[in-house]
């Protein structure tokens, strides 16, 4: 495909060159990693930057670490990093879970978790999965180093906090400190490679305790803090369920688009609330389907 | 600004000239002859045009030319220069393809599945071509041939 | 039949090495060297609106550019079967997406660029977006000049209305067939359109060089045609069939969309307005969804009549198909349907109006199924619906009322041989038709679906195939014919033919993709009739190759030719055991006799064949008296649907289909096309799914958001099964397949979801959403939002099928 539109290619060695180069171009540069969003973007004349600062040459942004009961992803992860990755199916079986709806392996290979935060569409998959764990990007820019926690992070469908000058160079999950389980549910036109209608992620905690957000059915993900007040404490019933799928509407606010109607994406978050919350809580307690198992 | 980069394109290191917008998978097919990857969708959807960078499949239409200096590519060109592979052969006997077009991706999203799960489940094997858009065959004889490889080389274990 | 040794296996796809290993070259992998230009065409953003005028001049100013094209140049109109497109319109433009210049540059950046540039002012006009407000009084013209149009003479056009044909058939008495039924339903079902989606798109270089000559490389369905269509295009500029030559390698997918002439033609316009250089079109992703071919939408009207026995009395079936701007190519597929509407049944009365309409979304045309697959899913969906209404087995109802060979068509010819009863015996009983499953899952519940299908080709009377056979001096052979090997194995069922009568191996046969000045003519790859008619004309070519070594033999060596035969790749003689002579040893250089000299030469043969016995002709009224369909191929298919009664997601857990193949010549070629045509089936049921603005826009004209399947999308068994009541008129009996392994698939997932939880959805397609939102009694099409499938956006049952230009 010829793209039409004339940008400069630059690749920065340094975090602070990056720094200088995206201060100097401001809106007219876009960053890139691993491309599949905006290559796209540029392609179909949706975005037009003067200059792509390609991130890949700045050394240590492609590690995952996990330290003290806090997992790094560095801007350049990609999704297939994590999926392949033991610490992350040890700890976070869920972020694996969820790699395996999000998109196929040649897309995953390329794509990167912090990109697919940066994009900031409504259907990222990374978003709602690390909201409920409060995760934290890392932000570095003119000002220096700074952490957006992901609740702050959103100011828009394709928009994010960041500044002039700043790029995104990771992101940390802190461990739950007490014994959890989670449940990433999706759901998809068929079983093939396709963004969320609407998702829904649980996040169980001992103590009856529950961490919840969606996906797709706002302009960006959302954490359900009514639903997780009703639940908090409270031992898991099927009239308990009921009572948080009635608060459903109060936490999202679906529309209806090419991929969904707005009727079927709010009945289908109550259904997958049920099956995530049942789903969660069995994996709590050493049952449950195996991660990965879609469960619609 | 043109620049000269450097790939090693099935084992054999070339030089090309390239612009800052140039795609990957433009290069490979106008610039240096490589006519294996296909243009599908040019969005990263069908899979067509799959390429092996540094082993692993990528959307060569989702990668600027640029981006790829330095790097290792495979394409399906670089496959059988020591005559068919396994997999190739195995795709053969099971007439895996009919109009062929999703083949020269399919055939190396199945040789990097199999280079990292040399046994792999159904699951797996669908898993690894589900980016690569078949509208003929309904994939069945294509995870067949794949399955068949990995039979196999367990049977010679 | 006697045993064969060739034909019935199933041996390595001929063109199954050039496509593992890359060598395989698709239009788009040849090289034209650094002359070769490209062009970017420049798109109506309107459904409908007048062309005030075209200012090209800022963009012939960009440096690179070196041609901007209009219809100018070309202000005559072409079509298939009838004529009524432009290369680029002049006068208005009839869909979102119409080509009405184009930009040819050094290279495609530029043109992409200079294309920007094309000014071009329209007047918006009322766009025809609603098929029920086309055919109301007065409505707005798509085609006002509809009447003056030049049409091969079986379309019948009503000029002044949007009415591009009317196919009527009439059978017996309709009103005394109702009158003899217990039982009459009536109902109405809508199918949207669709997109082909070959993975290839489609793409084509034209040269004409300085001496004239016009060379295409083309991705298609259709070498002879599309060169037919581009000489009574370019023969104002001059230009007859010997001055085109169409070359096309292989094809990355058809499906019916590269059968005819869509966005080719540009490439050969656009060739000829810059001589001496090739140039290239190549469509994006997006331009193969929106200007090339669609298949069509239809709401279909159908009262169906049935004694308490099950016998049917009659059938009303009335569709009506939104068929897009142009109707040269599309019109033969609501024609097809017209003569076929009553499904593989024994109908005595028969009342069929298929009814071709003109509107502003994007053409319709030819795609698998061509027109079947749309109307099998009301149809078997009402049979079902009448057997349950009196209290019978659907699957007894339709063995009851099977079509038998010698029954008389809806058009008055005879059935031709057919397996159909054995087809729904096999697929019952594969299926456990009548045994109830239980899910495990407590939210799921199952249900199974059954359907018959049948499908003739839709050919012309006269269209023909042929074939060159020659020999290599080792005694391999090349067969020159011109169907296409668009996947579906037919350079394997050719070479497999040509080698049961030659007795050369199918790997010492080649055969390579057309080109119209050296193959033998071919009609065009459409129809699933290149294994019946094409096979003919291979066979017809290797008898004449065995009969011209016998007459070689018989002058050289003086043995009468009565007595030779054919053996393992040798001419030997039932008169003397002791004589047999290789292929190779004369097949070139010819026999050596005792004086010296050589007797013989090259061996060549050629065969053809034409269905003579057909003919358009019949009565407009009645479709009476004519033979239109050569024959058709039958068969039926079922599937196990699990579904979950909370999300309203499905899963097919068996589908089987089973199609009476007449003889399978590669069983596992007929397999495969039941596999892929199942599954491209089913896609069209559960999630393929095109949408239009109200203003005629397509707002899904990419793999994001129009699905077909991937790898995990496939059923979790599907059972292919082949019956062989052979065609007497084909090749060892044979006769097609390919396009019929998806017509069934909608009728089989409606049925079995409404086996399942007792919902009738009338309008595909029948996506989880729709189920889901049905069973919490929400009319999906309540709160779909602003968009259509087809032209149509209303409620179904509202429909009016009487409006003035649709009356009788």
């Amino acid at each position: 495909m010829a793209i039409a539109h004339d940008f400069e290619y630059l690749k920065p060695g340094t975090l602070r060159e990056a720094v200088r180069t995206l201060a100097r171009y401001g809106p007219r540069a876009r960053v890139l990693a691993g491309g599949t969003d905006l290559i796209t973007l540029i392609g179909e004349a949706m975005a037009a930057p003067d200059a792509v600062v390609d991130i890949k040459g700045i050394s240590g942004l492609d590690r995952i670490e996990f330290k003290n009961g806090a997992l790094s992803i560095g801007a350049l992860v990609t999704f297939s990093d994590l999926r392949d990755s033991p610490i992350i199916a040890k700890k976070f079986p869920v972020i694996r879970e969820m790699t395996g709806w999000l998109a196929s392996p040649g897309i995953r290979n390329r794509a990167t978790m912090v990109g697919n935060l940066c994009s900031a569409v409504p259907c990222c998959d990374s978003g709602p999965i690390l909201m409920v764990y409060d995760a934290v990007i890392q932000v570095a820019g003119p000002a220096g180093k700074r952490k957006v926690p992901l609740s702050d992070w959103f100011v828009g469908p394709r928009k994010t906090v960041l500044k002039r000058g700043e790029v995104a160079t990771g992101v940390v999950v802190l461990l739950p400190k007490k014994k959890h389980a989670a449940c990433f549910v999706k759901l998809r036109r068929y079983e093939g490679e396709d963004l969320a209608q609407a998702s829904v992620t649980v996040l169980a905690l001992a103590g009856n305790s529950y961490r919840v957000s969606f996906g797709s059915v706002a302009p960006w993900p959302v954490r359900a803090h009514k639903i997780e007040a009703l639940l908090e404490g409270q031992q898991l019933s099927d009239s308990l369920i009921r009572k948080a799928a009635q608060l459903v509407p109060e936490e999202i606010t679906p529309i209806t688009d090419i991929r969904a109607t707005k009727e079927y994406r709010m009945h289908m978050c109550c259904v997958m609330l049920n099956r995530g919350l049942k789903a969660a809580t069995a994996r709590l307690a050493g049952a449950g389907p195996e991660y990965g198992t879609s469960l619609i | 600004m043109n620049k000269q980069i450097t790939l090693t394109i099935n084992g054999e290191a070339r030089a090309v000239e390239v612009g800052p917008t140039d795609i990957l998978l433009d290069v490979l097919r106008e610039k240096l002859g490589i006519k294996s990857p296909k243009i599908g969708c040019e969005r990263g959807d069908c899979g067509a045009c799959t390429v092996l960078l540094d082993g692993k499949s990528v959307r060569s239409c989702l990668i600027l030319a640029i981006e790829a200096d330095g790097h290792k590519i495979t394409t399906l060109e670089g496959l059988s220069r020591n005559g068919l592979t396994p997999l190739q052969e195995s795709f053969l006997k099971h007439s895996s393809f009919q109009c062929g077009f999703c083949a020269p991706g399919i055939v190396l999203s199945a040789t990097e599945l199999l280079a990292k799960h040399p046994h792999p489940s159904e699951e797996e094997i669908k898993e690894s071509i589900s980016g690569n858009l078949c509208r003929c065959t309904g994939y069945k004889p294509i995870i067949e041939a794949i399955a068949a490889v990995s039979n196999a080389r367990r049977k010679s274990v | 039949m006697t045993a064969t040794k060739f034909v019935g296996e199933s041996p390595t796809r001929i063109d199954g090495l050039d496509k593992i290993t890359g060598a395989a070259n698709y239009v788009d992998d040849l090289s034209f060297g650094p002359n070769l230009l490209h062009a970017e065409v420049v798109e109506s953003p309107y459904a409908h609106a007048l062309i005030k005028s075209i200012d090209t001049s800022a963009a012939e100013k960009v440096p690179g550019v070196v041609r901007v094209v209009t219809g100018r140049e070309f202000p005559h109109r072409f079509g298939l079967y009838m004529r009524d497109r432009f290369i680029f319109p002049t006068d208005r433009v009839r869909f979102v997406g119409e080509q009405v210049a184009a930009v040819v540059a050094r290279d495609a950046k530029t043109a992409k660029r200079a294309a920007k540039l094309v000014k071009i002012v329209y007047e918006e006009l009322e766009p025809v977006l609603d098929l029920a407000g086309a055919l109301r009084d007065n409505p707005t013209l798509v085609h006002p000049d509809l009447g003056k149009y030049p049409r091969c003479p079986w379309f019948f056009p009503q000029a002044g209305t949007n009415i591009a044909h009317w196919r009527k058939t009439r059978k017996g008495d309709i009103a005394q067939g109702f009158k003899e039924a217990d039982v009459i339903l009536e109902d109405t079902y809508t199918v949207p359109r669709y997109a082909h989606c070959a993975i290839e798109p489609h793409v084509i270089v034209g040269l004409c060089d300085l001496a004239g000559r016009l060379t295409l490389w083309s991705a298609s369905q259709s070498p002879f045609t599309q060169r037919h269509v581009f000489a009574q295009a370019l023969a104002p500029l001059g230009l007859s069939h010997k001055d085109i030559r169409v070359v096309t390698p292989y094809v990355g997918g058809g499906f019916g969309g590269k059968a005819g002439v869509s966005m080719e033609i540009i490439g050969a316009a656009l060739a000829m307005m810059v001589k001496g250089h090739p140039v290239k079109v190549r469509w994006s992703r997006a331009q193969e969804f929106y200007n090339t071919y669609q298949r069509q939408g239809v709401i279909a009207r159908i009262k169906l009549g049935a004694k308490k026995d099950g016998t049917i009395t009659a059938i009303e079936h009335t569709l009506h198909w939104d068929a897009g701007g142009y109707v040269e190519y599309g019109a033969n597929v609501v024609n097809a349907v017209g003569f076929s509407a009553t499904g593989p049944y024994r109908v005595p009365n028969v009342k069929i109006d298929s009814v071709c309409v003109y509107t502003n979304l994007p053409p319709g045309g030819p795609y698998r199924g061509f027109g079947y697959s749309e109307f099998h899913f009301g149809l078997e969906s009402h049979i079902t619906r009448i057997a349950k209404k009196i209290g019978m087995d659907p699957v007894e109802f339709r063995r009851k009322n099977a079509i038998r060979e010698g029954d008389t068509l809806a058009y008055g010819a005879e059935m031709n041989a057919s397996g159909l009863h054995e087809a729904i015996d096999k697929v019952a009983a594969e299926i456990g038709w009548g045994r109830k499953e239980v899910s495990k899952d407590p939210n799921r519940v199952i249900g199974k679906g059954f359907a018959c299908f049948w499908k003739s080709p839709a050919m012309p009377p006269n269209a023909a195939s042929s074939a060159f056979i020659k020999f290599n001096e080792d005694g391999s052979l090349n067969i020159c014919a011109s169907g296409m090997e668009i996947g579906q194995g037919y350079f394997t069922v050719m070479a497999q033919i040509a080698a049961e009568i030659l007795t050369v191996p199918v790997s010492k046969i080649r055969m390579e993709a057309p080109d119209t000045d050296r193959n033998a003519y071919e009609w065009q790859t459409v129809g699933s009739h290149v294994t019946w008619g094409c096979g003919n004309a291979v066979k017809a070519a290797a008898l004449d190759v065995r009969s011209k070594m016998f007459e070689v033999v018989e002058r050289a060596l003086g043995l009468s030719r009565d007595t030779l035969y054919v053996e393992d790749e040798k001419v030997k003689c039932r008169a003397r055991a002791d004589f047999e002579l290789p292929f190779r040893d004369f097949v070139i250089s010819g026999i050596q006799t005792e004086h010296g000299n050589f007797i013989g030469g090259p061996i060549l043969g050629s065969g053809v064949f034409m269905p003579e016995f057909t003919s358009a002709v019949s009565d407009p009224e009645t479709s009476q008296g004519g033979h239109p369909n050569v024959h058709y191929t039958v068969g039926a298919a079922a599937a196990i649907v699990e579904l979950d009664k909370q999300t309203g997601r499905m899963r097919v857990l068996k589908a089987v289909l089973a199609v009476d193949a007449g003889k399978a010549i590669h069983p596992e070629l007929v397999k495969g096309q039941i596999v892929g045509g199942m599954l491209q089936g089913l896609a069209t049921v559960l999630y393929e799914d095109i949408r239009y603005s109200l203003k005629g826009k397509l707002l899904n004209a990419n793999f994001t958001d129009y699905k077909i399947p991937t790898s995990m999308d496939l059923p979790g068994e599907i059972v292919p099964i082949i019956v062989e009541v052979p065609q007497p008129d084909g090749p060892f009996g044979a006769r097609g397949v390919a396009e019929h392994t998806m017509i069934p698939a909608a009728a089989i997932i409606a049925n079995a979801v409404d086996d399942a939880v007792g919902l009738r959805l009338k309008s595909l397609p029948i996506t989880a959403e729709k189920v889901a939102l049905e069973l919490q009694g929400i009319a999906y099409d309540d709160v779909k939002g602003a968009y259509m499938g087809l032209c149509f956006a209303g409620h179904l049952d509202k429909y009016d099928f009487h409006t003035k230009a649709a009356k009788k």
